[in-house]
């Protein structure tokens, strides 16, 4: 009984996985089909649809970025072509894209400290695996060192250490900084960022549209975020998304 | 040669001494400012002249100018130490209450100092019709008595203008008079109450000493300026403040019975005219806390007008811009800084910075700013601007800078505009037609044929491929990161107890080899000494042979015969002869019994053996 329950599973997942796996692709293609038709609001409706289903990749939001700047909404644009960065700091097309979308919009960037902008070459998950890596050699180096004594296993072990450390710190100051997880768009056009949580506050400074700002915390409608000219002010929740989901 | 310190002081104290006095001996100098330049009729005005760098000068008392109605009211010194530097001011107040409209020119008035004469500059005061908006103090300044009454205490609100725009600073003043007899100490405010303006911080007060209606008062002058948020008729104040003064106890006997003091020489019921004053030992004063309040004063406030330019930001007052730029020559994308420094006096705490007349091709930077401000409210310096700016493609100059501001006094916008500021911008594709005016250059004569506008950068074709799932989560959130952390784990511990196996076995080894090595170094003295058995002697020497051989070959001892010895040597034919007389001695003497054969060993016997034994080295 077990048995034949087993392979009627199996027969089921041979006769749906394809289905399953090729539909994102399908509805991809047909979304692309609109964009090239001059669909874009179509465009958009599927490519979102598709991050809604959890189809996460880089190509996706970058080419939801292109529907967005052909519909002139900048924010968006640019939000979606970080969030393909995001995924793939490398990811040449969105890095073309993004500087043109910003020099449309106007948009403002928030400052790399000076360690984020030495730590550049390189994103969180490398330094990880870096660190990962220094971590397991420098642990069997140590070991091998407690017990024979070699001194090229204590030089090692210095060796990797150093690396773990400088690897961790690196990591920490990357996701700390502006593009770690607080890091959000502007997606309304000239968004007033406010000394308090009121419409009338003072002004600190009026954000075009896609510009990048940094969240501090959140109070009800309201997120505090450090801003482009290096002061803090309370913009409405509504008019930014965070890049990373 | 040590110098104790009395003389060390002595020395000292002259040349601090004579720096001082060489600050006070400064030659003085001589201002004269006007609170307003533009009262209307029947609007007082005060006139401050200041002498530095001396605290006392001869000026004249009253100033006769017809159509104005000049007095001397009072008093103030002001000594500054900073660090050695003494300096000393003295200010002499006027007040001056014109009688008719027109100009006037105050002339320049003679100050002597000391053995100097200086001279003010000569002051000009425009007098309106008294319906003029522009009008000084005493038509919108309110003075309030304190309930004592007009002889211990006042309060007085004075504001610049009647009228004002919304958000336009208009100065004002916080007068607190005290009777100098009742010693007054200010113990809460002055506030200004009202709604629908806000206040600059009050600044320290000023002190004088003011004869006001034929009275002298000790008055606290304390500046502000007020600006209002909304169109309207607004009240402002009053100004509301606590003082403790002394007062003279209350007379027990009637009025009529107390003599009348010397102060009260018209008899206005001062309630100086206590025994008190006159005795001050003969009875006591009581400090009393003396609530004192203004008349609240009224401004007019005006909205803007509705043809604002584009760049206005809410800049009210009067203002003019200097801007600059550097470097002058750069890369494209490096950043300039463009400087532009407003000045004048108004609004600067709402003031934004200048726009770029044409941004376009020019990526902008927020700017920043400072201001440093000429008076004790605020509202006259300079606000210099700094902004970044990276070009985006080859350029000429920096567009010209765009500031907007509203004239309150000409009741008009004006826009100021900078010169752009010629840079070379080297590298990158050239500057795009109808982009940033750049200055006329020689080539200017070349026909210049209209060409389209700029094309829009395009962004690049949309990717066909969906691509890898991926995740934002960063991979040191992921249990498969620490999963992975496993093996290597694992492994470490794996490594570690291999280590330790491999350690404990050395161990063992070294200890067998150490005690092979103990034992064939006991057996070898053993044979040195003369005292052993034949059987003994080669028993022991065959011993010292299996021990050397196991010791180089690391085998078992008891496994050793001459054969393997030899080879483990590398013995030659003479010296393996001896090893097998020396193993058979010693199995013969063994097992056939210590009764065959000699009862001891020759000299030269022992001495071949010991030399064979010794000669076995791996």
């Amino acid at each position: 009984m077990k048995t034949r329950i087993a392979l009627s599973g199996l027969a089921l997942w041979l006769v749906t996985a394809p289905f399953l796996m090729g539909q994102p692709a399908a509805q991809f293609a047909k979304a692309n089909q609109e964009y090239a038709a001059g669909d874009f609001k179509t465009a958009i409706d599927d490519y979102e649809a598709l991050v809604r289903a959890g189809q996460d990749t880089p190509n996706l939001f970058y080419n939801l970025g292109n529907a967005y700047f052909r519909k002139n909404d900048f924010g968006r644009a640019i939000l979606n072509y970080e969030r393909a960065l995001a995924l793939d700091p490398h990811h040449p097309e969105s890095e073309a894209n993004v500087r043109i979308a910003r020099d449309e919009a106007r948009a403002l960037e928030l400052v790399p400290t000076q360690s984020e902008r030495l730590f550049a070459f390189t994103n969180e998950n490398q330094l990880v695996v870096t660190a990962a890596i220094a971590f397991w050699i420098g642990m069997f180096s140590i070991a091998s060192w407690m017990i024979g004594r070699s001194r090229s296993a204590l030089a090692l072990s210095i060796l990797s250490l150093s690396i773990f450390a400088i690897a961790v710190v690196a990591c920490y100051q990357l996701s700390h900084g502006k593009n770690g997880p607080g890091l959000a768009i502007v997606t309304g056009d000239k968004v007033d960022a406010r000394l308090a949580t009121a419409d009338n506050a003072n002004r600190v400074l009026t954000l075009p549209a896609g510009s990048e700002i940094k969240i501090v915390s959140q109070r009800g409608d309201w997120i505090y975020a450090a801003l482009p000219n290096n002061l803090r002010g309370w913009i409405p929740a509504n008019s930014a998304e965070q890049v990373r989901f | 040669m040590k110098m104790s310190m009395f003389p060390r002081i002595l020395l000292v104290a002259p040349i601090a001494i004579a720096a001082m006095q060489s600050s006070f001996a400064a030659s003085p100098s001589v201002t004269a400012v006007l609170s307003d330049s533009q009262p209307a009729v029947g609007q007082m005005v005060q006139l401050e002249i200041k002498v530095n760098g001396a605290n006392s000068a001869n000026v004249p008392e009253a100033i006769s100018i017809d159509g104005l109605e000049v007095h001397q009211t009072g008093t103030s010194r002001q000594f500054e130490m900073h660090n050695f530097d003494v300096s000393s001011s003295v200010t002499y107040n006027y007040t001056i209450l014109p009688l008719k409209a027109g100009k006037f020119k105050i002339p320049p008035q003679t100050v002597r100092v000391g053995n100097d004469s200086l001279r003010t500059p000569e002051l000009v005061l425009n007098v309106a019709q008294g319906s003029s908006s522009s009008g000084s103090s005493a038509g919108s300044a309110q003075t309030g008595q304190s309930t004592v009454g007009s002889k211990v205490a006042f309060a007085e609100l004075v504001i610049a203008k009647k009228d004002a725009y919304v958000g336009e600073m208009v100065p004002a003043e916080i007068r607190l008079g005290f009777d100098p007899r009742a010693h007054g100490r200010l113990q809460e405010g002055p506030e200004l109450s009202g709604q629908g303006f806000t206040t600059q911080k009050l600044q320290q007060p000023r002190e004088n000493l003011e004869t006001i209606g034929g009275r002298t008062y000790q008055v606290y002058t304390f500046k502000t300026a007020i600006a209002a948020a909304r169109p309207g008729k607004f009240e402002i104040g009053p100004v509301t403040a606590k003082a403790a003064v002394v007062l003279p106890r209350r007379p027990s006997a009637p009025r009529t019975t107390r003599p009348r003091s010397p102060f009260d020489l018209f008899n206005q019921d001062d309630p100086f005219s206590d025994p008190f004053f006159s005795d001050p030992f003969g009875s006591m004063g009581e400090r009393t806390e003396l609530p004192i309040r203004s008349e609240a004063a009224t401004l007019n406030v005006k909205p803007l007008p509705p043809n604002a330019p584009p760049n206005f930001s809410g800049a009210i007052g009067n203002f003019t811009m200097a801007a600059d730029a550097k470097p002058k020559t750069v890369q494209v994308g490096d950043p300039i800084t463009v400087t532009s420094t407003i000045s004048g006096r108004g609004n600067f705490d709402r003031m934004n910075g200048p726009a770029l007349e044409d941004e376009r091709g020019w990526h902008k930077y927020p700017p920043s700013s400072k201001f440093k401000q000429d008076d004790d409210v605020g509202i006259s310096g300079e606000k210099t601007f700094e902004m970044v700016l990276a070009p985006n493609e080859k350029k000429q100059a920096v567009p010209p800078l765009v500031f907007a501001y509203f004239d309150p006094v000409k009741e008009n916008y004006v826009t100021l505009r900078s010169d752009p500021v010629p840079i070379q911008v080297e590298g990158g594709a050239a500057q795009a037609p109808g982009v940033a005016a750049a200055p006329a250059t020689p080539t200017a004569t070349v026909a210049i044929t209209p060409a389209p506008t700029a094309k829009p950068q395009d962004i690049l074709y949309q990717l066909t491929d969906l691509g890898r799932v991926r995740s934002f989560t960063p991979i040191y959130e992921r249990p498969v990161f620490w999963t992975a952390q496993l093996p290597p784990l694992i492994l470490l511990l794996a490594f570690i107890g291999w280590k330790i196996r491999r350690v404990k076995i050395d161990n063992r080894e070294a200890q067998r080899v150490a005690a092979l090595q103990q034992e064939s170094t006991e057996l070898l003295r053993k044979l040195r000494r003369s005292e052993l058995s034949p059987q003994e002697y080669f028993s022991n020497a065959s011993r010292v042979v299996r021990v050397k051989t196991a010791l180089a070959k690391n085998i078992n001892p008891n496994a050793v015969d001459a054969e393997t010895a030899a080879k483990a040597f590398d013995l030659g034919e003479h010296e393996r002869a001896q090893l097998r007389t020396l193993f058979d001695r010693s199995d013969e003497l063994r097992f056939s019994g210590s009764g065959n054969g000699a009862k001891t060993i020759s000299t030269d016997e022992r001495e071949e053996v010991l030399g064979l034994l010794e000669s076995l080295r791996a």
